[in-house]
């Protein structure tokens, strides 16, 4: 056991101590979320100056509904817009447009909104930044708002009881559990698809750097001088330990980080009156720990098969000819997994997720869709359990005869041959 | 106690045996020198004995106990193939391999800086293998075969790679090793450091061995049977039924005697050929001669 420490210590620390591990595990995360809130906040961003307009109005009776509704307050209080003039039906527009742009030129005023004649016909709003969509958004709704309510009276109709008939609904989503109840149906297909691929990428990711990390042992002859101080099998086992340790680092920091996005995201995104976007996105606490377990056995599954694999060959490009074993059962959940995701419980998708080399991607994706009988979890689990011993034990007769088997890139005859030695 | 017992120790790869029905008793405390040609099976046997790979048949027990997992830790081994994770730490990777051998990891750094400072790496302590030169990484090979004090060393060509100096230094760590007990398998092809270091020989030819022994008995077994002679003149007198065989020497030849012939036969026809002699030796044969009789025949 000492020993095993050991080789899983070593391997860890040589892991996470790399730079691609470090980019990967904290830089890239950070990005994303620095990236989320870079967006939250441009998006969320006030002005902090008070914009002086002038309304040159030609229907003589928008400019007064406006001014009402642009009462929008900068984060000091200060508000968001003052009204420095308002003309109406200006006696020689042309004039009036050419003093008004001199006077923004200028610097006395920021802008001015142009009331057409008929309200059909185009407002115009004149500035020297017409990029500035945190002052233009609520310019435009006030215009709206004006125009709508004109519209509406005209017809008899008062706005606030067109915003009462118009009101949505709300479609509550419920799942119905196996104890009968009916829970709030929170993950979406998106959460689903979301997982099919962390758990595609993650299996292929860790296994391959099991592979790298035993052909390295081989291709740079440490291998002879390990297997003078440990047993073969305790290797094996170490070295998969080692990967899983770091793999769970990874997972960790990056469901810390998820977690601290999706509260400081909802928060963010609930100042702008849009919390529900996010916070409809729940993932469960028993859908994380379902996809952990089946993440793990098909860890351990898939990387002693990647292991066997390195171990065989000599160099890397025998390693990538023959890493299509391993992988083919990887790509296939990713061909079929459509078929589990239009009908979890049809015979074919409980087929197929019941299966070890499939169930770590699609059963866990059936666990998020709707969650399957229990027995159907535990059988999965246990298949997949047994099938995992199977896949060390062999990949360890393996390992033992090809940790020490130099040039020609054996066969899969040949691989199985190994299977008899002592 | 003898160090190693190989019995009737049989190993094959598909259809090749690499080593069939080998005996063999290692004394504790000696130098042993395994002998043999490129593939005669030394290293399948060394493997063996290092529970690397498992014996068909037969049976293998080091210091008295049969090998297992356990007994690797009784080994130093310092395989032919040379390597260590190119990308470790001197040190971290001597203390890694110590600490599997058993060692704490204060003991096995404490005994890394030792071992360091001997082999003139100390301030090569911090850096990567990988920016060592071959002899220094041989060096490094070297010390994690023997920090653990192993009471068994299997050393395979352990000269090859290093300038005389750093060879000169092996040598005497390993006589010194052997004074304190250890006992030492010594794998090489230069037959001279077998004279100069080994007690005992084995030789392994197409996996079996043809000859084992105490070495000093085993040349005596040969008899003195080989004439050393420096001479300048015509060499028409070595033209003698009684010579089966010469190898030339860059002084002069080794002259290899039928049984029971008589140097002094050859003495005579070299006077009367009017030779002059400046050296005329009757030897034991050199292991190199016994190497190559012993493996050249049928």
């Amino acid at each position: 056991m000492r020993k095993l420490r050991l080789i899983i210590k070593r391997e860890y620390l040589t892991r996470v101590k790399t730079k691609g591990f470090i980019i990967g595990t904290i830089i890239v995360p950070l990005i994303g979320v620095a990236f989320c809130l870079l967006i939250i906040f441009l998006v969320n961003h006030k002005p902090t100056q008070t914009m002086r307009l002038v309304i040159v109005d030609n229907s003589g009776t928008l400019a007064q509904p406006i001014t009402h509704n642009l009462d929008a307050k900068l984060e000091n209080g200060q508000p968001e817009f003052t009204i420095v003039e308002t003309i109406v039906h200006p006696a020689s527009p042309d004039t009036v447009q050419q003093d008004l742009r001199s006077r923004i030129n200028s610097e006395k005023i920021d802008a001015y909104l142009w009331i057409p004649a008929d309200p059909t016909q185009s407002f115009e709003l004149h500035m020297r930044n017409p990029d500035n969509f945190a002052l233009i958004g609520p310019l435009s709704g006030a215009v709206d708002q004006a125009v709508i309510s004109a519209r509406l009276s005209d017809r008899g109709v008062h706005l606030d009881d067109i915003k009462e008939i118009l009101r949505g609904t709300d479609l509550k989503l419920l799942k119905v559990s196996e104890t009968g109840e009916s829970v709030e149906k929170g993950q979406s297909i998106g959460v689903a698809i979301a997982l099919v691929i962390l758990l595609y990428t993650a299996l292929l990711m860790y296994g391959i750097i099991t592979m790298r990390s035993v052909l390295e042992e081989k291709t740079t002859r440490t291998m002879e001088v390990l297997i003078s101080a440990v047993s073969p099998f305790e290797l094996l086992c170490g070295k998969i330990l080692g990967v899983a340790a770091a793999a769970f680092t990874q997972f960790a920091i990056w469901m810390i980080s998820t977690a601290l996005l999706f509260t400081y995201g909802a928060l963010a995104a609930a100042g702008m009156g849009q919390g529900s976007a996010l916070s409809g996105v729940h993932i469960p606490i028993s859908l994380v720990l379902y996809a952990g377990i089946f993440f793990f056995g098909g860890y351990f599954l898939y990387s002693a098969m990647f292991a066997a694999i390195g171990s065989a060959c000599s160099n890397d490009q025998d390693a990538q000819q023959l890493q299509w074993v391993a992988m083919a059962p990887l790509v296939f959940c990713m061909v079929i997994y459509s078929v589990v995701l239009n009908d979890p419980t049809s015979t074919t998708s409980v087929v197929l997720s019941e299966i070890p080399f499939f169930s770590p991607v699609l059963m866990s994706l059936r666990i998020s869709l709707q969650t399957p009988p229990v027995w159907q979890i535990v059988l999965a689990l246990a298949l997949l359990f047994l099938t995992t011993i199977g896949s060390i034990y062999a990949s360890a007769k393996i390992y033992r005869v090809g940790i020490l088997m130099y040039g020609k890139r054996p066969s899969l005859v040949e691989m199985f041959r190994w299977l008899r030695y002592s | 106690m003898d160090a190693i017992t190989l019995e009737n120790v049989t190993k094959s790869y598909d259809s090749v045996t690499a080593v069939n029905g080998v005996n063999l008793r290692v004394r504790q405390g000696a130098i042993l020198g395994l002998l043999g040609p490129n593939g005669a099976g030394k290293t399948t046997t060394i493997r063996m004995i290092m529970n690397i790979l498992v014996p068909d048949d037969g049976s293998i027990k080091v210091l008295d106990q049969p090998v297992n997992d356990r007994t690797r830790d009784l080994i130093g081994y310092l395989p032919e193939e040379r390597g260590l994770y190119p990308r470790m730490k001197v040190r971290d990777v001597i203390i890694f391999l110590a600490a599997l051998h058993g060692l704490t990891e204060e003991e096995a750094g404490r005994r890394a800086t030792e071992w360091l400072d001997r082999l003139g790496l100390a301030e090569w302590s911090g850096k990567k293998l990988v920016d060592l030169s071959k002899g220094m990484q041989q060096k490094v090979q070297f010390i994690t075969a023997v920090i653990h004090k192993p009471p068994l060393v299997i050393l395979d060509e352990p000269f090859s790679g290093l300038d005389p100096v750093n060879a000169a230094t092996v040598e005497e760590i390993m006589l010194e090793m052997r004074a304190k007990g250890s006992t030492i398998v010594l794998s090489t092809h230069r037959m001279e450091q077998v004279e100069r270091m080994c007690d005992s020989i084995c030789l392994i030819d197409k996996g079996r061995n043809v000859l084992d022994g105490e070495l000093r008995a085993i040349k005596q077994s040969y008899g003195k049977n080989t004439l050393h002679i420096e001479f300048t003149g015509s060499e028409n007198f070595l033209s003698n039924p009684s010579i089966i065989n010469i190898t030339r020497l860059g002084n002069g030849v080794e002259a290899k005697l039928k049984p029971g012939a008589d140097p002094q036969e050859i003495l005579k026809a070299a006077v009367q050929a009017n030779v002059s002699i400046t050296r005329f030796e009757l030897l034991e044969p050199s292991l190199n001669e016994i190497f190559i009789d012993r493996t050249t025949r049928a």
